[in-house]
């Protein structure tokens, strides 16, 4: 049988394999972004696999995706306004913008960390490219933020008519320096979770401090307030990424203005930093994932 | 033999001074309390592992190597490090065309997906190219014979069905090499001829196949080599019938020193039962 003309890495005839030194970090990026190119199609098998998995498993199936923020925002509704009585004007409009982009960040955590380690007899069995397992979750998770727009859609058409604006065009521009940032600290947590499955259980407890620390129940004005009394913690806050992107979304979402452009160039510019060490990392990490697990 | 022949360009498989070495901190789920306390009682106990040591051997185009050995010797670790899957830490290895390195029936399937899809997947997974799968699947559901089935999600199937379908992807690929971890055992009776001359034929058409299994019949009957490995070495290597003669000759003796150690310690157990008097039996095991 003829193959095609450029065999896939794995099937490529290969050179004398040794213990010989691994490419150096540009070498791993580059085969990296050979690999996730050459494999594209197992990402999208692996991925539409994972939403068909996530959707099975429920009586409801993928009309949780659409519900379940829905629910948290009721939640942190009821928390805000009538016990702790802060009133902020359009108030589940506020949250939610905030808590959307934030479930997607920790659910793609979450499944980035686990996807590794819990396909230990794949990855002893056959040879691939291991970086596919983290980024089919992570694209997975996409479109669960998508289906979350369906609801943020409902909202601002029945309930707050009046805050539709033209800057919700900014939204996925948002959204795509959050993915690169998320990519990045998944691949990351990912490599170094296959050899201690400490991350797992502390990330958890990490995402949960990280939440409270960002912008999402409460917005930048609150921020200001701390600084009024200690500038210094209000300082680390607004270093947070998380601090922007959330505040990104609100502007984009609940104050229909343009967000701070240039704190999301430099949250970019961090989050392209952070995917490069990742994916080096993991690269650098790869080769010891079948014998460890 | 094979491995006499000159020109290395027939070699399908060069295996030079091979040695897999596993790092004993770092395997089997660790956790970071238990890696630092190790880490800090350096040098106390043996922290590597020699999974495998100076394995040497060479394949050519159409023979068959079957590797025998009893339980934990390297088998399974010789054919990860001939399909790519872990790196070796001595020596090196060059494996020479297409490797179907299914090692073992149903890697990669999906419980959620159908049949079909998951035909799909394992194919990406070998990184073949869709277009070349999509032309191989009548071919694989034809063979696996589950019937109405390929279109049902794999958590239906029976594992007899899981197995077939595995086999059915592993070998209709078309490997110039094809690796086989105990997947022989595994069908129904029908299914094992079915499977067994599938095997013949690709040997039939001057493929390099390194078989792994407990099944002396397919070591004699299919395998033109054969090799015995104990606690990662290669102690024997040559025609099939001697091999198994010496593999089973060696079983055989180990089995008799297990025999005699479980006797023994029956032995003490029956003395101490015996010391203890006059309990009615059963008390004794409170």
């Amino acid at each position: 049988m003829d193959m095609p003309q450029e065999a896939p890495a794995a099937f490529r005839t290969s050179a004398f394999r040794t213990s010989a030194a691994r490419p150096g970090p540009l070498g791993l990026v580059a085969e990296a972004l050979h690999e996730v190119r050459s494999r594209h199609r197992l990402i999208r098998y692996l991925a539409q696999a994972d939403l068909k998995k996530k959707g099975t498993d429920t009586l409801f199936g993928n009309v949780w995706w659409i519900l379940d923020p829905l629910l948290q925002m009721a939640v942190y509704v009821i928390l805000v306004t009538l016990i702790f009585q802060r009133s902020v004007p359009d108030y589940p409009l506020f949250v939610f913008a905030a808590i959307l982009p934030w479930k997607w960040f920790t659910t793609a955590i979450g499944d980035a960390i686990a996807s590794v380690s819990g396909q230990d007899r794949l990855i002893k069995q056959i040879k691939f490219p291991k970086i596919v397992l983290p980024s089919a979750v992570m694209l997975a998770g996409i479109a669960q933020f998508a289906f979350g727009l369906i609801p943020l859609a409902a909202m601002l058409v029945l309930m707050y008519p009046a805050r539709i604006s033209p800057m919700l065009v900014f939204i996925p521009v948002v959204a795509a320096v959050q993915f690169v940032f998320t990519v990045g600290l998944g691949l990351l947590l990912a490599a170094v979770n296959v050899f201690f499955r400490d991350v797992g259980i502390l990330a958890r407890h990490v995402l949960r401090l990280w939440f409270y620390l960002s912008p999402a129940l409460y917005g930048a004005a609150v921020v200001a307030e701390v600084g009024d009394s200690q500038p210094i913690i209000a300082t680390l806050m607004r270093l947070n990424p998380f601090y922007t992107i959330l505040e990104s979304y609100r502007q984009a979402i609940y104050d229909g203005a343009v967000p701070d452009l240039a704190a999301l160039a430099v949250v970019l510019i961090g989050s392209v930093g952070l995917l490069l060490v990742g994916v080096v990392f993991f690269k650098r990490l790869e080769p010891a994932f079948a014998k460890v697990l | 033999m094979a491995s006499g022949n000159g020109g290395s360009a027939e070699y399908a498989i060069d295996v030079q001074g091979l040695g897999v070495r596993y790092n004993l901190r770092l395997t089997r789920k660790t956790t970071l309390r238990q890696s630092l306390a190790t880490i800090v009682r350096r040098g106390e106990g043996e922290r590597t592992f020699w999974a495998l040591q100076d394995v040497t051997f060479r394949l050519v185009q159409g023979e068959s190597l079957a590797v025998i050995g009893p339980n934990g010797a390297g088998k399974s670790t010789l054919l990860q490090a001939l399909a790519g899957i872990i790196l070796p830490s001595a020596g090196g290895l060059e494996v020479r065309g297409k490797v179907s390195g299914l090692l073992q029936l149903g890697a990669g399937f999906d419980q959620e997906l159908t049949g079909r899809e998951n035909i799909m997947l394992a194919g990406a997974f070998l990184g073949i190219d869709h277009r070349d799968m999509e032309r191989l699947a009548p071919g694989v559901i034809d063979f696996a014979d589950i019937g109405q089935f390929i279109d049902a999600p794999l958590k239906t199937y029976s594992s007899g069905m899981r197995a077939r379908l595995g086999f059915a992807i592993a070998t209709s690929v078309d490997p110039d090499i094809l690796l086989i971890d105990e997947v022989l055992a595994t069908g129904d009776q029908v299914f094992r001829v079915k499977s067994k001359a599938r095997v013949l034929e690709l040997a039939r058409a001057a493929k390099a196949i390194v078989l792994v299994t407990h099944d002396m019949t397919w070591v004699t009957e299919f395998c033109n080599r054969a090799m015995l490995i104990e606690a990662g070495h290669v102690v024997a290597e040559g025609e099939p019938e001697e091999i198994v003669r010496i593999h089973q000759e060696h079983s055989e003796a180990s089995r008799l020193r297990k025999a005699a150690e479980a006797a023994a310690l029956l032995g003490t157990d029956a003395a101490a039962a015996a010391a203890l008097g006059a309990r009615p039996p059963g008390a004794g095991a409170l």
